[in-house]
């Protein structure tokens, strides 16, 4: 079956993705919130609710759905349920947002919404872990990437069960007294969705394309190991300690928690340490755009560990979270996903576009499909959007905020039309003229101009 | 005038540069990807692996090698295998390859 390895509605969650994540962007450009606004405020819980699940979500759910499969040779459980996974996930979404509106808005018959669009969001969550968790259980012997995965995996149960306590205590408070302390765990919630499902499962998917797209070694070792263990205990202490200090501030208890605090900054550490051996120890000289744009988003990463611990020191960590939680979203998940897209797209595109005409005829690289001298100011644009805003929130300067949101957006944008290029290949013209290689003449390098010719490498490429 | 070539292993590897990696942009056999090839009465065998275990472009590359050779004059039959030992390492290149890639041979 020459289908099964590709995710056959990958795409559409990406696309979705994006679309939430350019809505998120111009709700901020347009001053509606910012990191430092009121949590409960409608037009806050509308940016983040399209933030985490309309775009980090469907993102890394729409790329679990395609590398899944690459992590663990194992097919997916069933491409239908993708689709109904990206129907219940963003109906569900959709769901939420009229009822945020309606609630703000004194319309309470649009209320039910809420809990219904949250129901949604839970079934296309729960369609998504039974069609990953299959091939993730069935997989013999475990890979790293894919361990790191069903970790996060665990988180992400972790993360919607506490919502859903939120929400049923926020809907009938009176109905569950004793649970109602729980609302003081927002950070646990935002540690364990941020940290344990969405940091560990990046770090796990990274964990395998970062070396299959450098040709580096994919055998992570002690330190590999190390991350996954250390960051899965860290989130894990971190979040159960921080949610039972909220009943029981005892020493013990705090000291827990810090012992979690400390073990995940430990795994992030170990991480990025691990990464840059990955792009030491690459065969490929050359390193490809995403790549070399994915630096930045390892940088925002360090950054943002380096800002917690020095404000964990200084007890000021509650002070600077709004700016952490922006610069985690935007600067490390948002710019891995916003770069990896940039490899993944083009070569989804190619597998639709052009696997069936191999050995046919003549066709193009993937390379052909993106045109990196378009991509890259835009690379730079977001970087430079998400350092001012992240200062401009450490600050508590809206206006500046704003000034840095809109390069974001403007870059989001932009890098959105070169992914639809390479997604319709408007860069790739695999029928132009072939022009005829001497046999004996060394291959041509690779730029745009002649990458067509050598796919032979060594000869004339083959005309049926 | 030259007759039809006669189908051999030198034919088919030929043949075979026609198919391409497509994340690495070069064809497979300089890759390394090709690990046997005999040909036998118009019977092709061949034994081949992929630059990564689930690679998702795996079955149009396999499908691609096979129509390839298929439409080579002489095919009776081809016996394609997908071996994951040994693995393949960028050291399996040819040095044009390498070079392209900018792999130090």
């Amino acid at each position: 079956m020459i289908t099964n390895r590709l995710s056959r509605w990958t795409p559409h969650f990406f696309a979705s993705a994006l679309v939430n994540f350019i809505g998120a962007e111009m709700l901020m450009l347009a001053g509606v919130t910012w990191p430092a606004h009121a949590l409960g405020a409608a037009g806050t819980l509308i940016t983040i609710h399209l933030l985490v699940i309309g775009w980090l979500l469907l993102l890394v759910l729409g790329a679990l759905f395609q590398f899944v499969p690459v992590m663990t040779t194992l097919p997916l459980a069933s491409q239908t349920a993708a689709l109904a996974c990206l129907v219940a996930v963003e109906g569900g979404l959709l769901g939420m947002i009229a009822g945020f509106l309606g609630v703000a808005g004194g319309t309470p018959r649009l209320a039910w919404l809420l809990p219904a669009g949250g129901g949604a969001v839970t079934i296309g969550i729960a369609i998504a872990l039974w069609n990953v968790g299959v091939p993730l259980a069935r997989a013999r012997p475990s890979s790293l990437p894919g361990r790191m995965v069903m970790t996060g995996i665990a988180f992400l149960v972790a993360t919607v069960t506490l919502g859903l306590l939120f929400a049923a205590v926020l809907s009938a408070p009176a109905a569950m007294p004793r649970l109602t302390p729980i609302l003081a765990g927002v950070g646990e919630h935002a540690l364990s969705g941020l940290g344990g499902w969405f940091t560990l499962t990046a770090m796990g998917v990274s964990y395998k394309l970062l070396p299959m797209f450098m040709l580096a070694p994919e055998e992570r070792g002690a330190l590999g190991r190390g991350v996954h263990l250390v960051g899965a205990m860290g989130f894990a202490l971190a979040v159960v300690a921080g949610l039972a200090a909220i009943w029981r501030p005892i020493a013990i208890v705090i000291d827990i928690q810090r012992i979690g605090d400390v073990a995940i900054g430990l795994a992030v550490a170990l991480y990025l340490w691990d990464v840059r051996r990955i792009y030491r120890e690459r065969r490929r000289t050359a390193i490809e755009l995403h790549n070399r744009a994915a630096i930045g988003a390892f940088a925002f990463l360090g950054v943002a560990l380096a800002s917690a611990a020095i404000a964990a020191a200084a007890h000021r960590l509650g002070a600077i979270a709004p700016a952490l939680a922006f610069l985690i979203v935007f600067g490390w998940l948002g710019g891995l996903g916003i770069t990896q897209l940039y490899k993944i797209v083009p070569f989804l595109a190619w597998l639709v576009r052009y696997g069936g005409r191999l050995g046919r005829g003549p066709v193009p690289r993937v390379q052909d499909l993106v045109r990196d001298r378009a991509a890259l100011p835009w690379f730079i644009v977001y970087g430079a959007g998400v350092s001012i805003a992240t200062v401009a929130a450490l600050m508590r300067w809206p206006t500046a905020f704003r000034i840095g949101v809109a390069p974001i957006a403007v870059a989001t944008i932009g890098l959105a039309v070169e992914y639809w290029r390479a997604w319709h290949a408007t860069y790739a013209d695999a029928s132009r003229p072939v022009k005829p290689v001497p046999p004996a003449m060394p291959a041509p390098p690779a730029s745009r101009e002649t990458s067509l010719l050598i796919n032979r490498g060594d000869r004339p490429r083959w005309n049926p | 005038m030259n007759g039809p070539l006669a189908l051999d292993a030198d034919a088919v590897t030929d043949a075979l540069r026609d198919v391409i990696d497509p994340e690495l942009g070069y064809n497979i056999v300089d890759l390394g990807l090709i690990y046997a090839l005999a040909v036998e009465a118009g019977v092709v065998t061949l034994t081949m692996t992929m630059t990564t275990p689930g690679c998702p472009a795996q079955d149009y590359l396999v499908a691609g090698v096979e129509d390839r050779v298929r439409q080579l004059p002489g095919v009776a039959d081809l016996k394609l295998d997908v071996v994951w030992e040994p693995p393949w390492t960028p050291q399996r290149m040819s040095s044009l390859a390498k070079a392209q890639l900018g792999i130090p041979d």
